[in-house]
């Protein structure tokens, strides 16, 4: 079984990240299910995204992933990272965007939220197990922020942690993305592999 | 047939288009909405032939339409959440005494946690109330399944139907095989026939009453006996048959403590103990209850766990069961304090709870990982640019100390209650504001009374509101926040769009014009996010006595092309923090370690590019002018 945790903020893209996984494994031929966060909380709160692949044959039965589980967390934002830990799978990895999204809620208070202090107390936890992805280098050579989604996905899985390559993804993002950004979403792949 | 991706929701939409249904109705409510949208979507694109689907003004609207086209031997369908059904509760009890011709299905999605909702109330248990069946998905795949079956158990006993999914179930995805084209059953010739049983009066009710009773027993013999409704209530026996120990689980908790009994497996095979045998049931049709089919599952038992979200239904059932036939069976669950008793289940939860009720205790697992540094909290927020904020803005400028209260309502608006709008008192249910601001205004006439609504909800449910308010001549002041959708449950139209899911567009119905002609004197429509604009007519409105109205109009940022961004003059910025302070955009952000001519170390504002969308208002709140939109797009009309 393979569990992967999206981690985000709502609107940047988990949602499209989750069904492209599921395509990937699906071309593969094993079962999968997704889960994800839709209502009040797509308003700039805090969303996950679960997916579950049967690698080894086996059932899925919950769409939803237990603690401790993940082989995967792929976070769109370094809080958020920091948030889904508890479904880190012992020897689990996680791969973050580096650029923070300021949530309201900090600024009020009078308090900083700085993506730099939060990484810092991931590595510190995770060492080699986190993977940071300068993701708004990436974004700018792309050209697009929308591609965000991409670039996290190349990420985790140009690292070989799980059973997909680029490949795979290169042929799911056929099926799952509007045609006209496909071709975007092919160059942010592009420039993950040659990074 | 390829195999598609599908949510739930969008699978329900399939199987009711497989089933041939004729005309779908709701009302959008989260985790509801995607059904109607499904259908709407594949009618348009020309998959689904022959369906006629519908946004509903409101809930009761839709059941009601659904029913007269059932009675004319049409498949229906009928969807909304948990507290939609509250709404179109006076048609269902009075529909079920009257019945059916053509299959009636209501899609009536709960919502545990909860996580998008008021309450918590079990479906299964409305059906209860109403004596009408219910099946209850543990997935989309069965969800399918039930949806089919659930056509063909209301035409041949003649009684509505509700399949009732939870958000877990609506809002997970798997994949399925999909048809190329779905046609709608045709409608039987005769059509609707008149006959004196569809005209419901005290003596047909009483006479009805008997027929419900009598008929709800066969179903229950149905679905504990019959195909496919047997296999909604599937039994597994783990380990060996001759189980002393069970769990009974309903909806996705059936999927959870599957997943958590395969875990425990694990667990025990590590730790080289065996685990004892088990056996296991899933109770899919909680009512009426399968008693024949539960009775000789637990018949061998002496302990049994019951598994499931919202109300103890089925720990209830078992437990009478259990006295009718004298059975010497201990039920954990909910009111034993065996299962939560509210909110959401999960794997980890049944993991515990079952480990536990099997008296083990794989103590060497290690726990989860935490981050033990202060995270920042996020809650949800209105978007950037989103038009309410003005509008919260202009309300709360325009009062400045007159004392007042704010009732809010149901809608993506209800998020003004955040800091730092802080702008709602109150916020019960759809259109409450309106009409719970009337009572305010009769016991608290010295404040001004205030009630925000949106523009869908406004339509679904605050016309009663508004009559009610000039029939009485209350003195309120309504605030319309009229933003051209249905917002918090994904942009869905509504009367006032006049688009049609039917590719049949018009006018839309005018609110201020509406407002106008039932006797609202005063009524001024202003643009929220021109401040000094929306603040004159809140001025305006709130010193008429009597009922007045604020029609603001701005269209969802969803719905827009966004505008050029604002940018952040960093030699002006002083640091102040005044645009954050007054109406918390999230497209601003604060950087604290940003140094300025006029901040010096006190940080300075930043504009979020992932988010800004050009609205402009905060660029009237800067009091030193260092907020700015770029030149192109200031000259094209006003601070917008």
């Amino acid at each position: 079984m393979i569990n992967i945790l999206l981690a985000g903020v709502g609107g940047q893209g988990t949602v499209l990240a989750a069904k492209v996984l599921a395509q990937a494994a699906q071309s593969k031929g094993w079962q999968v299910r997704t889960a994800e966060t839709i209502g009040m909380a797509q308003r700039g709160g805090n969303v996950t995204s679960h997916v579950r692949m049967g690698n080894e044959g086996e059932q899925v039965h919950s769409s939803l992933i237990a603690k401790k589980t993940a082989q995967l967390i792929i976070a769109f934002e370094p809080a958020e990272a920091a948030r889904a830990l508890e479904y880190l799978a012992p020897d689990g990895i996680v791969v973050t965007a580096s650029s923070a999204v300021q949530p309201v809620t900090v600024a009020l208070s009078g308090g900083a939220y700085r993506a730099s202090d939060v990484i810092a107390s991931l590595r510190a936890k995770l060492g080699e197990r986190l993977i940071v992805v300068d993701d708004a280098a990436i974004t700018e050579a792309v050209g697009s922020r929308k591609v965000l989604n991409t670039v996290l996905l190349a990420s985790a899985l140009f690292a070989e942690i799980i059973d997909l390559n680029l490949d795979d993804l290169r042929h799911a993002i056929e099926i799952c993305v509007k045609p006209r950004f496909i071709e975007l979403n092919q160059r942010a792949i592009d420039i993950v592999a040659g990074a | 047939m390829p195999k598609k991706l599908l949510m739930g929701n969008e699978a329900f939409a399939y199987a009711a288009l497989q089933a041939g249904v004729n005309v779908a109705a709701g009302y959008p409510g989260t985790p509801s909405s995607e059904v109607i949208e499904t259908i709407a979507k594949l009618r348009a694109s020309g998959v689904a032939q022959g369906v006629h689907v519908e946004w509903s003004a409101n809930e009761k609207a839709a059941l009601e339409l659904v029913a007269g086209a059932a009675y004319s031997g049409a498949r229906v369908l009928f969807t909304c959440k948990q507290m939609g059904l509250n709404v179109a509760s006076d048609p269902l009890q009075c529909l079920n005494y009257i019945g059916v011709k053509g299959g009636c299905v209501l899609f009536v999605a709960d919502d545990p946690g909860p996580i998008s909702s008021q309450t918590e109330q079990d479906t299964r248990r409305f059906a209860a109330f109403a004596k009408v069946p219910v099946l209850d998905p543990a997935t989309p795949e069965q969800g399918f399944a039930m949806m089919q079956a659930a056509f063909e158990l209301s035409e041949r006993y003649k009684t509505p139907v509700i399949v009732r999914p939870t958000t877990r179930v609506c809002h997970a995805s798997a994949f399925f095989d999909i048809p190329d084209q779905t046609i709608a059953r045709a409608i039987p010739e005769e059509g609707f026939e008149r006959d004196a049983r569809w005209v419901i009066f005290p003596g047909r009710s009483y006479q009805a009453h008997a027929e419900i009773n009598e008929r709800l027993v066969r179903i229950a013999d149905t679905f504990g006996a019959e195909e496919p409704y047997i296999g909604f209530n599937p039994t597994e026996a783990i380990a060996s048959d001759d189980a002393k120990v069970g769990i009974i689980a309903g909806g996705v908790s059936a999927a959870y403590a599957r997943e958590a009994l395969s875990m425990l497996e694990a667990s025990a095979k590590r730790q080289g103990i065996s685990l004892p045998s088990i056996s296991f049931l899933q109770v899919g049709t909680p009512y009426p209850f399968p008693q024949k089919r539960v009775s000789s599952f637990v018949k061998p038992l002496e302990k049994v766990l019951v598994l499931e979200e919202l109300d103890y239904v089925i720990e209830d059932e078992l437990a009478a069961l259990a006295g009718r036939e004298h059975l010497p069976l201990e039920i954990c669950g909910k009111l034993s304090g065996d299962a939560l008793a509210r909110g959401e289940n999960s794997v980890d939860d049944a993991f515990a709870r079952i480990q536990s009720f099997l008296g083990l205790s794989f103590s060497d697992e290690a726990s989860p990982l935490t981050f033990d540094e202060p995270l920042p909290v996020r809650p949800p927020v209105l978007c950037a640019g989103c038009p309410h904020r003005g509008s919260f803005y202009a309300v709360k400028k325009a009062l400045g100390k007159t004392p007042a209260i704010l009732c809010g309502d149901i809608g993506c608006y209800t998020l003004g209650n955040a800091m730092p709008l802080d702008a709602i008192d109150t916020c019960l249910c759809m259109g409450a504001g309106i009409t719970m601001a009337q009572g305010f205004a009769v016991t608290q006439p010295d404040k001004k009374n205030i009630a925000f609504v949106g523009d869908s909800t406004f339509f679904a449910s605050g016309l009663t509101g508004v009559v009610n308010a000039v029939y009485n001549q209350h003195d309120i002041t309504v605030v319309v926040l009229d933003n051209a959708t249905t917002a918090m449950t994904g942009s869905q139209p509504h009367p006032g769009t006049g688009v049609t899911l039917m590719g049949a567009n018009h006018q839309g119905i005018d609110i201020a014009g509406l407002l106008r002609a039932i006797g609202f004197e005063c009524v001024v429509e202003a643009d929220p996010l021109n401040i000094d604009e929306a603040c004159a007519a809140v001025t305006q409105a709130i010193g008429f006595a009597g009922p007045s109205a604020v029609v603001f109009r701005s269209p969802c940022v969803q719905l827009i092309k966004p505008k050029p961004q604002v940018t952040v003059d960093t030699d002006l910025c002083t640091g102040c923090k005044r645009c954050i302070t007054q109406i918390g955009c999230p497209g601003i952000g604060f950087d604290p370690d940003a140094k300025g001519i006029k901040s010096g170390s006190r940080g300075q504002a930043f504009v979020d590019a992932s988010l800004c969308n050009g609205c402009g208002l905060c660029v009237q709140l800067c009091a030193v002018g260092a907020l700015k939109i770029p030149a192109a797009s200031a000259c094209e009309g006003g601070a917008r």
